[in-house]
């Protein structure tokens, strides 16, 4: 096999919240332009386990790889783990991009200003040319005329689009998607998928949150299955949806679709 | 027209050191007021404590009796520090550093409440977006936090501001020459004490209705991409 260069790992991540195990040992390697779309029922774990990627939440125990570099972690007196290191979480939270089910655009900026705001601020790009580059992010997600327009004079499709060009803008290793179209009417969710779509076969590296089927199906190259906090399915889509490992995970299609 | 008998300027003198006090009072409530709403939100128990047992003193307690009590019992304080320090003569007070300093302590309780309902109505998906993107908590404040917040805080704000220039109005009872007490001494001299107060209540009134206009400006400014409904 050749070889592929990796730029999550997670290995035997664990994550609780008080007495509520979500996450009982997570392993897992994302490799460059890989789409993983991680599939599993409400309260599975799936957005603990993308938080915990990019650190928004911290884990219990495990270790964590970002293109190569392990997190550092420490052990409070009062036995939380903390990062080791504040400045080391914002760089590698600067080289993966999120996209959040309520887009979480900033409402007070025009999209221009959301799309240049990380590379400005947090990346240091100079502002010309991250505004160049913001103006083609936005002629892909296909609203090149919204520049000027804020978050909430557009529909959710329109959005969701802005908040995929935000990401693009911080050219991230990996792009996390936490259920993109959850929060979309039935008909605006088509616009989005085509976005992602177009993203995966750019090569992008993403890990897809989701609920849509088909897209897990059609678009992403592995597919995931977690339930209570494991790994329960891990294989290409063709493979594990023909041939599901797990008595789980047949019921689960089964209720999808 | 009628006439003011000479007592135009000191009248105007009177409303400039209104204006004064208004403003360096409000100044330092707003800095004690940002301060309190960082401290009641802080993870820190020691520092919600300090500020909620502020707001509670203040928020119980007549402000003018909170100011005779901060003035005179400031100057009783400072005069039984003083000899302790090697320091014999007697020290009074400064009555404007004592009016300000009363006046933005009492508000800044209230820009506390202010400020803190504003924070904590800033979307926190929207913040949670600034660190995902490798914001440092105090950018995710700065860029985030801060200008969203103005918009939650104005209404608020401006009823404080309101409030304290009325407020002010007690600084004569201290000796502070406003325009309250320029005009008490001139109804005093003159005999005409409605003419002197009708002024000074017009005065009032011309500087709270222009911080009106200017606050509803204000509010515009600050709701840009808000979708109006
Ligand atoms: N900050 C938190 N504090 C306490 N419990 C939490 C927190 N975040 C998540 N949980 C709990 O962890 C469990 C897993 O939550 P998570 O959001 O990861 O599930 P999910 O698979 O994304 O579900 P959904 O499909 O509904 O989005 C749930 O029981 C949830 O209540
Ligand atoms: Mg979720």
């Amino acid at each position: 096999m050749e070889e592929r260069v990796v730029s999550v790992t997670l290995d035997d991540i664990h994550k609780r919240f008080d007495a509520n195990e979500v996450l009982k040992g997570i392993s897992l390697s994302a490799h460059q332009g890989e789409v993983i779309s991680v599939l599993g029922p409400s309260g599975s774990g799936k957005s603990t386990l993308l938080r915990c990627i990019n650190l928004l939440e911290i884990p219990d125990s495990g270790r964590l790889f970002v293109s190569g570099e392990e997190v550092l972690l420490k052990k409070t007196r009062d036995k939380r783990t903390v990062p080791a290191d504040m400045k080391q979480v914002e760089r590698i939270r600067a080289k993966l991009a999120m996209v959040f089910q309520q887009f979480n655009l900033w409402s007070h900026m025009t999209i221009l200003q959301n799309v240049i705001e990380a590379p400005v601020h947090v990346l240091k790009v100079p502002r010309r040319e991250a505004i160049d580059k913001a103006r083609m992010y936005l002629e892909k997600v296909g609203i090149p005329d919204k520049l000027e327009a804020y978050p909430a004079h557009l529909s959710g499709g329109q959005q969701q689009r802005a908040a995929i060009a935000r990401a693009l803008a911080v050219e991230p290793e990996v792009i996390l998607f936490d259920e993109p179209t959850s929060a979309l009417d039935p008909e605006l969710v088509g616009e989005v998928l085509q976005v992602m779509r177009t993203l995966a076969e750019e090569g992008r590296t993403m890990i897809v949150v989701t609920h849509e089927m088909g897209f897990a199906q059609e678009v992403s190259s592995r597919v995931i299955f977690l339930d209570e906090g494991l790994v329960m399915e891990d294989g290409d889509p063709e493979t594990i949806f023909n041939n599901p490992a797990t008595d789980r995970f047949s019921a689960f299609i089964k209720a999808m679709v | 027209m009628f006439s003011l008998h000479g007592y135009g300027p000191s009248i105007f003198e009177g409303t400039i050191l209104t204006l004064e006090v208004s403003l360096a009072s409000l100044f330092i409530a707003m800095l004690l007021g940002i301060s309190g709403a960082l401290a009641k939100l802080s993870r820190a128990r020691s520092l919600r404590l300090v500020s909620q047992i502020y707001t509670t003193i203040i928020r119980g307690i007549p402000d003018l009796v909170l100011m005779l009590l901060i003035f005179f019992g400031g100057q009783v304080f400072i005069n039984q520090l003083g000899p302790m320090l090697g320091y014999d003569d007697y020290i009074d007070i400064n009555p404007f550093i004592a009016g300000v300093s009363t006046i933005g302590f009492i508000f800044g309780a209230y820009m506390t409440e202010t400020f803190r309902g504003a924070i904590l109505a800033v979307s926190k998906g929207q913040l949670e977006a600034g660190t995902a993107y490798g914001m440092s908590s105090f950018m995710v404040f700065r860029r985030i936090t801060l200008p969203q917040m103005v918009r939650h805080a104005l209404p608020g704000f401006g009823n404080n501001w309101l409030v304290l220039v009325k407020t002010t109005a007690l600084v004569s009872i201290i000796g502070l020459d406003d325009m309250v007490r320029k005009a008490g001494l001139a109804a005093g001299a003159t005999r005409k004490p409605f003419t002197f107060y009708l002024v000074v209540a017009i005065n009032y009134l011309l500087i709270t209705t222009l911080s009106i206009y200017i606050l509803k400006q204000l509010e515009r400014r600050y709701s840009v991409g808000v979708r109006e409904f």
